[in-house]
């Protein structure tokens, strides 16, 4: 398996966790994950695959979009918040998260 | 090319893309990705986000999947099911491992199907054979079209037509139950991240 395929599969499993915890911050529009998540280039999650994981997410009831105009003006946007469902799911995956990256560390040492 | 006409000429494929999904659906992802565009191109970053998003057709692929997969579930019919495993059985290996699997007992509903309707135009080409030799035992139910070596041996008579109609119908819902289990195995799959 070459790099660019595992990097791949690193990200799979971690993108549902991101979105979750970026919207935990509060209220997200697509826009504003994607822009959040620009920084953050290791995640691997531009606008083609933040769409269509927010679009899972809602149907899947762990978020909840509704079509919001900005109080100054501008473009309707679409707005994201956690539902309690998202929210549990989110608190579960960040406890299996920890003691993953703990117990990977102890492997492979930390470095950072 | 104008920005708007850019943006629109986007637009337009990925509706054409996007087709077959629901309209509820549809519309609301269009609505979304026409907001980022327009967006993009009020920061005069247009030609960067259509980088991002990738092809009309390629971003609607990575919804189309999903969607597809979630009305298939919902719907529940064979129909439904076996159209789903067949639009992604070239891309997903799961999907065509369940489409060889419930179209194997889809033909089978067919075969029974065809069976009875012989019992009704052709009764003598179509039964229930059991052979029981001295070294084979053999059970045959469909049409043979060897007239003279059959009749002898059918068992069934009239019967075959209800018969063979429960076959078919068991072997629909065997079909739809195994494709619906494939459908699940699918939807539990993580999508494809660009």
């Amino acid at each position: 398996m070459d790099i660019e395929t595992w990097k791949s599969q690193l990200r799979k499993g971690a993108a549902d966790l991101a979105i979750l915890a970026m919207l935990d911050t509060g209220l997200h529009s697509g826009l504003s994950i994607v822009d959040g998540l620009a920084n953050l280039p290791k995640i691997g999650l531009s606008a083609g695959s933040v769409y269509p994981l927010l679009s899972r997410l809602e149907r899947d009831g762990r978020i909840a979009g509704t079509w919001e105009k900005p109080k100054n003006g501008g473009r309707s946007l679409k707005m994201y918040t956690l539902t309690q469902t998202g929210r549990t799911s989110l608190t579960e995956m960040k406890q299996e998260w920890q003691a993953f990256r703990d117990q990977l560390s102890q492997l492979v040492g930390e470095t950072a | 090319m104008s920005k708007n006409k850019q943006i629109d000429s986007y637009m337009a494929r990925l509706q054409r893309a996007m087709a077959g999904v629901r309209d509820m659906d549809r519309a609301d992802i269009m609505a979304e990705i026409r907001a980022h565009l327009d967006t993009r191109a009020d920061q005069g970053r247009l030609d960067e986000a259509i980088t991002e998003l990738g092809s009309p057709e390629a971003c609607a692929s990575a919804f189309l999947d999903e969607l597809r997969l979630q009305a298939a579930f919902s719907d529940g019919g064979p129909a439904k099911t076996l159209s789903t495993l067949i639009a992604m059985a070239s891309r997903r290996t799961l999907a065509a491992t369940g489409l060889f699997v419930s179209g194997i007992f889809f033909l089978l509903a067919i075969g029974f199907v065809i069976t009875a309707l012989a019992e009704i135009v052709s009764p003598e080409m179509a039964g229930l054979w059991i052979n029981d030799g001295h070294d084979s035992f053999s059970v045959v139910i469909g049409v043979m079209d060897d007239k003279g070596a059959v009749r002898s041996g059918e068992i069934l008579g009239r019967w075959l037509i209800p018969v063979a109609m429960a076959l078919a119908v068991l072997s629909l819902i065997l079909g739809q139950k195994i494709g619906r289990v494939f459908l699940k195995m699918l939807m539990q799959k993580k999508p494809t991240i660009v």
